[in-house]
């Protein structure tokens, strides 16, 4: 059983983590369009 | 292709979290469960020195070879991305700090070595930022980044070592040997491997982006 306070702590820094690699795909994903523009 | 390689990045890095917090066993002689924070700070710290060291080798390349605009953005994006995961490791150290030594910042061998790498590398960003010409600023700072061939061994594993310090025993130990329990290093040795692949990651985005501007500012 995971305690409360550790348990919290691994969500929060799954979110934060899926929350950079999120951005960071879209970004690739920006500059592909961006390139193929320029 | 591309595409699931970043997905088994994150993949990768999620079971580090997961691993760090409810895997590996917590450190002896640690207060609580401070111990886990190395699975972050390490890896970082390794980051910010590959970084360091890929610039000073991108810099090389572009001093000695065809002074291509590539090597000159590679070696500069190394460096900055170096100093934010140094910054991150200082950060994270000091939060450590504060638990097991009762202060952010105690002058240790340790937190000095790094803040001396991180005003040298600040230092690299104010040249840069100093000189217009392009053939002169790639030229003048490609060869104070190769200066980091020598300092930053010298400050990541050097200095902590013949110095006393407060700061635990570093992974590889003064006998050349890693003493620590083996889902401890299994988690630590995962994330250094996440964190190298995070850092070229977002290398290419940086230089990518920085590519864009000097194209559009050519025209």
């Amino acid at each position: 059983m995971v305690s409360g306070g550790i348990g919290w702590v691994v969500a929060v820094n799954l979110i934060i983590w899926t929350g950079l690699f999120l951005y960071l795909l879209r970004l690739g994903k920006r500059l592909r369009e961006l390139e193929k523009d320029s | 292709m591309k595409k699931l390689l970043a997905w088994l990045l994150w993949l990768w890095i999620s079971l580090v979290i997961v691993g760090a917090f409810l895997y590996a066993p917590l450190a002896k002689g640690f207060l609580g469960e401070s111990s886990r924070i190395l699975f972050f700070h390490v890896p970082m710290a390794w980051a910010s020195f590959i970084g360091f060291i890929a610039a000073a080798v991108w810099s090389g390349r572009y001093l000695f070879g065809r002074r291509d605009p590539r090597h000159d953005r590679a070696a500069a994006v190394a460096i900055e991305l170096g100093l934010v995961f140094g910054v991150f490791a200082t950060v994270t150290g000091a939060l450590w700090a504060r638990i097991m030594w009762g202060a952010y910042w105690n002058w240790d061998p340790r937190q000095i070595s790094i803040l001396i790498s991180l005003l040298f590398y600040g230092a690299y960003l104010a040249l840069r930022a100093a000189v217009d010409d392009r053939e002169t600023r790639g030229r003048l700072s490609a060869a104070y980044a190769l200066l980091g061939l020598v300092v930053t061994p010298f400050l990541f594993w050097i200095m902590p070592r013949i110095t006393y310090s407060l700061h635990p025993e570093p992974v590889i130990n003064a006998q050349g040997k890693v003493e620590m329990e083996a889902r401890m290093s299994q988690v630590l040795y995962a994330s250094g491997i996440g964190f190298t692949a995070l850092f070229f990651w977002i290398h290419n985005l940086q230089c990518r982006i920085q590519a864009l501007f000097d194209r559009r500012a050519a025209l």
